[in-house]
């Protein structure tokens, strides 16, 4: 192996990491490498020595730049719907890229694409540098920047930002509605990875003197791909195996053509496509074989007592409610009080709007949602319906089925929630840079407290998929409890749970009210209710039936009726 | 721009358009019904159109006219393999990953997207090795060039279109219209959208959900195989021609607002006018870049498609 072999498969190694921050380790399946790897290298070249003559530097940088930019914007639409969406985006962007290059020989040099001089000069006339970029500098080169990607990703793994990806990748819905701004991180983690893709195209074409369009064609894209999956899922050690891989390819395939008589590029493709075949198929099996097992969880502890709290503001106030979907009346003129300290139960027949009603305190309800009335938190009007501003004013939703994200420890997913619910500005770069990690030390101590709050403070390291269905219900309540949420909206935790559960369940909403929150609880089981509830508010059809302590709507003949079905309600038991 | 020059031009963007119709109809029959994006589609007109291919011609083909019998096997043959290979495609590459009630195993869109990706790559790299040639004139096994008497049809204004072009916008815009009919009225049809509403409650209705989707794939694959037999003979065909197409028929079904199979021959149409338009006005570069843009753009602004 010579030098240049060695920068070349360096330079490919930058794009795989960039590559593996989208791919494995944020779960964004990008499918177009090739395009971000064709701006850095045609960009380079073309601004630069084979170009308009700007010094490398600085046409390596724009391009990169513009790579960044076109990351970005690529995936302003699609980083809001699932991931297949990005995937088709990126991978029309490899081929509107291919395809342009070939359009316009004048432009790219068709398909023998741009040479420029080599070895190229660094230039800097400010530091008086002169830096001839033999292959041997490029080994030094390209051998920092792998290092220093690779350290960063291991250090982003770690801190805030390694949470923020295991978010994006392990159960994006769920942190989104924990107040994970998943649409922008997904558009800052495709930019970075344009950006380096970027610096390897121009790093490979400077070392090369060259940069033609079939060294970045999609096929090229795919196989950057097939790299980084071979590595499965959040592995600082997958891109270079993967690329190691890769540089193999071209030998294996150049033999089979040669065996078989036909087109090295041909013999390529079905490699390529062979592999990836295998990868799919064989993740699963190695990704189980590769999981690091937890401790078993232990037997229950004893939760905390809670802190004696014995004011009762109140901590949010809806009036006027009004939600309609497409032609149905979900929500009718719906009014409710919560008030720190207590549990507030909500409850009503199926399809009575109840579900409806928490969404549309959380901010969940889309813009296409009709929706009309007021939500105040803390006595702050919130018009806006954003469910990031909302979990920062500290209301939060647990949705009705239980949502666990797969590979993720139970501490580190209720890590997310604490992240979702204070952001601190930067904290990502901040980490990255080595600036104290006392805030992070600050957060470990919050999700302790919320384990111990719903009684989990047992299972912080356990596999959240072999908990028993009930802690798997109390941990999403964890979660919730971890954005520091005031207001703790909980849609069924009770579903699922053994009558054993169900007692710890009550313990558990004792003591989070005890400690200041507001809860409102969606319940059927009756006695669970009168059991835990301060008080309860029915809902009917989409209006509220009736309000008021526990008792009270116990002994509502009206609450009867409705729950057993005896007729329809006179109006005026309504009013 | 004179009169008669903007109709002909318009009329063979149209004509293109009503191909890209029956791509993108496919590509929504699938996306509506299983929420997946067949990213093979494209492919699988061109590897339908090189099966014919095959089986008629051999691995040299020349675009003479075809026999009776000739041009009877190969349209069969065409539509066989549409059928049939995208039927493959959904078995080995798109079920493996689609949610499954029994077993409780979730969505894994990485899967699909890979798997359709790969079987793509696959066909191209298959066909490639079969037909090593940079592009190959098929045969038109319609002889849609034969329905007037020089093989011109004369329009106003002096100017003249090919007979091919207007036969395949009349010919392809009636099959968009009679599939669309087709679904909405027939019990396939309401099947296809029971499933694509809610898979759990249609097989609770008796719908035996996983042949629907194979079948909604099947049906992908016969237009898939149609689009193919219309578009080819116009042109030389490349084994790699069909991604770029898949894409320009992914660019229409957008257009249409995904899910709405009227939606995705209008759109058909309007890609069509769209890059006629632009080679007309920018040159034949702009062929394959003028729609890729499209797409590109349509999907960072409105992915979810244009008309929701």
């Amino acid at each position: 192996m010579t030098a240049v072999d060695v920068a070349q498969a360096l330079w490919l190694l930058v794009a795989a990491l960039g590559l593996a921050l989208s791919v494995s380790y944020a779960g964004l399946p990008v499918l177009g490498a090739g395009a971000f790897v064709a701006v850095g290298g045609f960009g380079t070249a073309l601004l630069g020595p084979g170009g308009q003559g700007w010094p490398i530097g600085i046409a390596c940088g724009t391009s990169v730049l513009v790579a960044a930019t076109v990351g970005y914007l690529v995936a302003l639409g699609a980083s809001r719907l699932e991931g297949a969406y990005l995937a088709l985006a990126t991978w029309a962007l490899a081929w509107l890229v291919q395809r342009t290059l070939l359009a316009y020989p004048g432009a790219f040099g068709g398909a023998d694409g741009v040479t420029l001089p080599s070895p190229a000069h660094l230039l800097s006339p400010v530091l008086g540098l002169d830096l001839v970029l033999t292959p041997t500098v490029h080994v030094v080169l390209a051998g920092l920047v792998v290092v220093t990607v690779l350290l960063a990703l291991v250090r982003l793994d770690r801190g805030p930002g390694g949470l923020d990806l295991a978010a994006l990748r392990e159960g994006p819905a769920l942190a989104a509605s924990l107040g994970v701004p998943v649409a922008s991180r997904r558009r800052v983690v495709l930019s970075c990875t344009a950006g380096l893709c970027a610096l390897s195209g121009a790093g490979s074409t400077v070392l090369l003197g060259l940069v033609s369009p079939s060294d970045v064609s999609p096929v090229v894209s795919l196989e950057l791909f097939v790299a980084v999956l071979l590595g499965g899922t959040a592995r600082w050690w997958g891109p270079p195996f993967g690329v190691a891989v890769l540089t193999g390819l071209p030998y294996v395939s150049d033999a089979l053509a040669r065996s078989a008589g036909v087109d090295a590029e041909r013999s390529r493709s079905v490699l390529t496509a062979a592999l990836l075949v295998a990868v799919l198929v064989l993740r699963g099996p190695v990704g189980r074989a590769l999981a690091r097992k937890g401790p078993p969880p232990q037997a229950p502890l004893a939760g905390p007592e809670p802190r004696a709290v014995t004011r009762r503001p109140v901590l949010l106030r809806a009036s006027g409610l009004s939600v309609g979907y497409a032609g149905v009346r979900a929500l009718d003129d719906v009014g409710i009080v919560l008030r720190g300290g207590e549990v507030h139960a909500l409850i009503g027949p199926n399809g009575s709007g109840k579900s409806t009603l928490l969404m549309a305190l959380a901010g969940e309800l889309g813009s296409d949602v009709l929706q009309e009335g007021e939500v105040e938190v803390a006595g702050v009007r919130h018009d806006a319906r954003r469910v990031q501003d909302r979990v920062r004013a500290g209301v939060v939703r647990t949705p009705q089925q239980t949502v666990v994200m797969p590979r993720l420890a139970a501490d580190r997913q209720v890590a997310v929630g604490a992240r979702g619910g204070s952001r601190p500005s930067y904290a990502v770069l901040r980490h990255l840079l080595g600036t104290p990690a006392s805030r992070h030390r600050a957060q470990e101590v919050v999700v302790q407290r919320a384990l111990e709050d719903v009684g989990l403070g047992h299972v912080v390291g356990a596999d959240p998929q072999r908990l028993t269905a009930g802690d798997q219900r109390l941990l999403q309540v964890a979660r919730a409890v971890a954005t520091g949420a005031s207001v703790l909206l909980l849609d069924e935790p009770a579903a699922g749970m053994t009558a054993d559960e169900r007692v710890r369940l009550r313990t558990v909403l004792r003591r989070l009210a005890g400690n200041g929150a507001a809860v409102l609880l969606v319940e059927h089981d009756m006695r669970l209710v009168g059991e835990v509830a301060d008080r309860v508010t029915v809902l009917d059809v989409g209006r509220v039936l009736t309000t008021g302590p526990t008792a009270e709507v116990r002994a509502n003949s009206a609450v009867h009726r409705a729950y057993l079905g005896s007729g329809r309600l006179a109006p005026e038991v309504t009013a | 721009m004179d009169a008669g020059v903007l109709l002909q031009v318009g009329l063979a963007g149209l004509s293109a358009g009503a191909v890209l119709g029956l791509v993108a109809l496919g590509f929504t029959l699938v996306a509506g019904t299983v929420r997946v994006l067949h990213l093979a589609h494209g492919d699988l007109v061109v590897a339908a159109v090189f099966a014919g291919v095959l089986g008629v011609l051999g691995r040299t083909p020349v675009a003479s006219l075809l026999g009776p019998e000739s041009s009877v096997a190969f349209v069969l043959l065409v539509l066989a393999a549409g059928a049939v290979l995208s039927g493959l495609v959904a078995l080995l590459a798109i079920r493996p990953n689609l949610p499954d009630v029994a077993t409780g195993r979730p969505a894994d869109a990485l899967g699909w997207v890979a798997g359709g990706v790969a079987a793509g790559l696959l066909t191209r790299a298959v066909l490639g090795l079969l037909f090593p040639r940079q592009g190959y004139a098929v045969p038109d096994p319609l002889r849609l060039s034969s329905l007037t008497s020089d093989g011109l049809v004369h329009l106003p204004g002096g100017s003249t279109l090919p007979a091919r072009v207007v036969g395949v916008l009349v010919l392809g815009l009636m099959v968009g219209v009679a599939v669309e009919l087709l679904l909405v009225r027939s019990r396939f049809g309401r099947s296809l959208r029971a499933v694509a509403d809610d898979p759990d409650a249609a097989a609770l209705c008796g719908i035996n959900a996983g042949r629907v989707v194979l079948l909604a794939f099947v049906a992908a694959g016969l237009l898939a195989g149609l689009a193919g037999l219309l578009d080819a003979p116009g042109r030389t065909v490349g084994v790699d021609d069909g991604v770029v197409l898949g894409l320009e028929g992914i660019a229409a079904a957008l257009l249409g607002g995904l899910g709405s199979l009227r939606g995705a021959v209008a759109g058909g149409l309007a890609v069509g006018l769209l890059q006629a338009v632009a080679v007309y006005a920018g040159g034949a570069s702009l062929q394959d870049v003028a729609p890729l843009s499209l797409l590109v753009v349509l999907l960072a602004l409105r992915p979810q498609g244009v008309r929701r």
